[in-house]
């Protein structure tokens, strides 16, 4: 092989990234994954921009969390829902793969509701309580002034950040083993629908033909329901924000879109959905 | 009437025996969906137990094939270009229970199979911050614990290769990750010897025996890191990692770094081997993502001699061979930037001075002569105490989410002697024939290598 010097390399190189920079094409559209707590608000976001931006083309679609999370860091997206904040071994990923940080942008607040059959008797639950019922402690309606039956759970796979996020800081240990996992939020509250004694959890958009159950803080607290006011107050126990992760500083399209997400006419959206303002 | 009366009694019984029976048919199917239903649950519970035992494994790999072609005179008379399979790795993971996972990963690559990891990692319950390590793995160092399938120049630089040979070692590693802060400080435990050569009088490699100490000597190895968020400027990470190691002692005198000193040494004695470490990486959101990673270290190292043979019967006297400890400085900048979602140019510039206590220009000029040639050989720098410094850049391709292509390019260049044909060595031409002194290390010896790579991870 011929002998390069410093020069020819440097040249070499520079020639490289002009080719680089050739393959380097402009996203045609915005596409978006992750969590399936934020994914019918984000459809509803995609539909409405799109229609006074003709030009733009955005694709929503949810999987969970770290699904999302997961595909950002691959290339397939390039916003990533979710519905907790990223780890510190998906960061380290994206550092890998893309070499930053990524970029959190907090798009709406969300109060996990637990859902309970119409029929249930009971109304209110504590922290603690959740905890032990979610880790296969309390087993029966009976210790919590319900009938005598056996308590069925309902709860997200592993991939939803709703999961992880009730783990972290309602279960607080491991899941019981008899939680029977389903694939999305809609289908824990057609399960509890359908179960006089299932109860579950997920975002407060899904609410529907159930029962919501108060949630107190400890046992000597008041109970609250997941509303706009508790949840701005931080009465209600359990709340979060929900996130959008992105690679890099949005520019050109992308962030005429995130502007407009936290823009007025985007947070109103975020209220008729059934979710909750950042602001 | 009484007739009619009669018969549409006999009517109405006939129709509700039917209805009843009818009633019964239903009941009956009810109860045998049911039971159906209940067995299909029954089934479907097993089976998601199982299929959950099977969801703790989890298997990734990948692998390397690439063309090579190297500029060194050396290799004409063997090969100096060629395709291979640099790494053939499959990495099995499983999540015994929360918090405890077993990995073991092999590589496969074409006459060097070998066991890369092999360890167990317990993380604590409780405050969730430490994470104990036992077994092979990876020893606490930026560029040694940054995945290969990852790396933005396809070999690590030569300082990491020469200081820690095979990256991984057997041991056990304390972590600690608190969530409420951004650092993380390792704490490791080594045999210390993993991957050195220690040659005894008949030339054998005494410690070649992989999966015990070759002396009772542990080493340890302390990594420190801080994660500096910079607001949407991007961010930087810093850190230091220390090693403080010894081999055992196989010889009676040690020579110094600069040829000039020797000192007396127990056999079995302690022959220290120290370096600190520096490093940082900066990473920078600029029109995509774009980084500078650098490492510095410096500090004590040492090879291992052999004690002297005395001459017995017909056998003739072994002189031995002094242990030999010297400084050493080295160090990596890297520049990587991101050109879209698929493009990545990769710039690295590093060096590695074996031996800081003598320069170029001293190299077998100054050398130790001994007073007893029976009992100790003399020793003289050599091509092992020439720095090295390589600037290699690399342009990588993601064709999609498994697939890398790479090509890179690796401009070497050697410490110069002072004086031409000092130091020289031989080469054997493709027909055969031998070129005596056709290498001078008083000019750069060509030592280029391209590499074209395609790897598929999955």
């Amino acid at each position: 092989m011929k002998k390069f010097n410093l020069l020819k390399s440097a040249i070499l190189a520079v020639l490289l990234g002009v080719v680089c920079f050739a393959f380097t094409a402009a996203p045609e559209r915005i596409t978006v994954k992750g969590s399936d707590t934020l994914v019918i608000l984000a459809q509803k976001w995609a539909e409405v921009y799109m229609k006074t931006n003709s030009g733009a083309s955005i694709q929503v679609t949810g999987g969970g969390s770290g699904v999302g999370i997961s595909a950002l860091i691959n290339g397939a997206t390039d916003i990533a829902n979710a519905s907790r904040k990223m780890k510190s071994t998906e960061k380290e990923k994206l550092k890998a793969r893309y070499n930053t940080l990524g970029v959190e942008v907090a798009c709406a607040k969300d109060g996990i509701t637990i859902y309970l059959n119409a029929a249930s008797k009971v109304t209110e639950l504590s922290v603690d309580q959740l905890g032990k019922i979610f880790r296969g402690e309390i087993t029966n309606w009976k210790e919590l002034g319900g009938d005598d039956q056996s308590i069925k759970l309902y709860g997200r796979e592993n991939s939803s950040g709703t999961y992880v996020f009730f783990q972290e800081n309602v279960v607080m240990g491991d899941y019981a083993t008899n939680c029977q996992t389903l694939p999305g939020t809609a289908a824990v509250v057609n399960a509890v629908k359908k179960d006089t004694y299932g109860i579950g959890y997920g975002g407060a958009a899904y609410a529907e033909g159930i029962s919501i159950c108060k949630v107190k803080k400890d046992a000597n607290s008041p109970a609250f329901a997941a509303t706009a006011e508790t949840i701005k107050t931080g009465e209600y126990p359990i709340t979060r924000y929900l996130y959008m992760y992105l690679r890099n500083r949005p520019t050109g399209e992308m962030k005429k879109y995130i502007d407009w997400i936290l823009s007025a006419e985007g947070q109103k959206l975020v209220v008729d959905m059934g979710y909750f303002p950042v602001k | 009437m009484k007739k009619l009366k009669v018969f549409l009694f006999l009517v109405v019984s006939v129709m509700a025996l039917n209805l009843s029976a009818q009633e019964q048919s239903q009941a009956e199917k009810i109860s045998e969906l049911n039971d159906k239903v209940n067995g299909l649950l029954e089934r479907a519970a097993t089976s998601e137990s199982d299929l959950s035992k099977l969801t703790k494994i989890k298997v990734s790999g990948y692998i390397q094939a690439q063309y090579q072609n190297f500029e060194s005179p050396a290799l004409l008379a063997k090969s100096q270009n060629y395709f291979s399979l640099r790494r053939v790795r499959l990495k099995f993971t499983y999540e015994a229970t929360d918090g405890v996972k077993f990995v073991l990963q092999p590589d496969f690559a074409p006459g060097s199979l070998s066991l890369k990891d092999a360890y167990v990692v317990v993380n604590d319950h409780w405050s969730k911050t430490f994470s104990l390590f036992v077994g092979k793995f990876n020893r606490p160092n930026y560029e040694v614990e940054y995945s290969s399938s990852q790396r933005e120049l396809i070999e690590r630089s030569l300082i990491i290769r020469s200081l820690y040979p095979g990256e991984r070692a057997i041991g056990a590693k304390l972590e600690f990750n608190p969530s409420s802060a951004p650092i993380h400080m390792q704490l490791a435990v080594f045999n210390g010897n993993d991957g050195l050569t220690v040659t005894n009088n008949a030339g054998t490699n005494v410690n070649a025996t992989d999966n015990i100490d070759y002396d009772n000597f542990k080493d340890v190895m302390a990594r420190i890191t801080y994660n500096l968020t910079l607001g949407n400027f991007g961010g930087l990470d810093f850190g230091a990692h220390g090693y403080f190691g010894a081999a055992k002692s196989n010889a009676l005198k040690t020579l110094s770094g600069d040829y000039t000193t020797v000192s007396d040494i127990k056999f079995g004695d302690r022959v220290s081997r120290n370096w600190l470490g520096g490093e940082f990486q900066l990473f920078v959101d600029v029109l995509g993502g774009m980084s500078l990673k650098g490492e510095y270290l410096a500090g004590k190292n040492a090879t291992i001699g052999y004690a002297p043979v005395a001459a017995a019967g017909s056998a003739a006297a072994i002189p031995g061979v002094a242990n030999f400890q010297n400084n050493f400085a080295g160090g990596y900048l890297y520049l990587i930037k991101n050109l879209g979602k698929r493009n990545q140019l990769a710039f690295r510039y590093d060096f590695y001075d074996p031996n800081t206590d003598i320069k170029g220009g001293q190299v077998k000029v100054k050398g130790f002569t001994t007073t007893d040639a029976v009992t100790l050989a003399n020793k003289m720098s050599g091509k092992g105490d020439l720095a090295t410094s390589t600037f290699g850049f690399a342009l990588h391709h993601y064709f999609d989410d498994n697939i890398r292509i790479t090509a890179c390019y690796e401009i070497v260049q050697n410490e110069k002697v002072g004086t031409t044909g000092l130091l020289t060595e031989d080469y054997v031409q493709a027909n055969g024939v031998k070129v005596a002194k056709g290498l001078d290390y008083s000019k750069v010896v060509p030592a280029n290598v391209f590499t074209l790579r395609i790897q598929a991870k999955f």
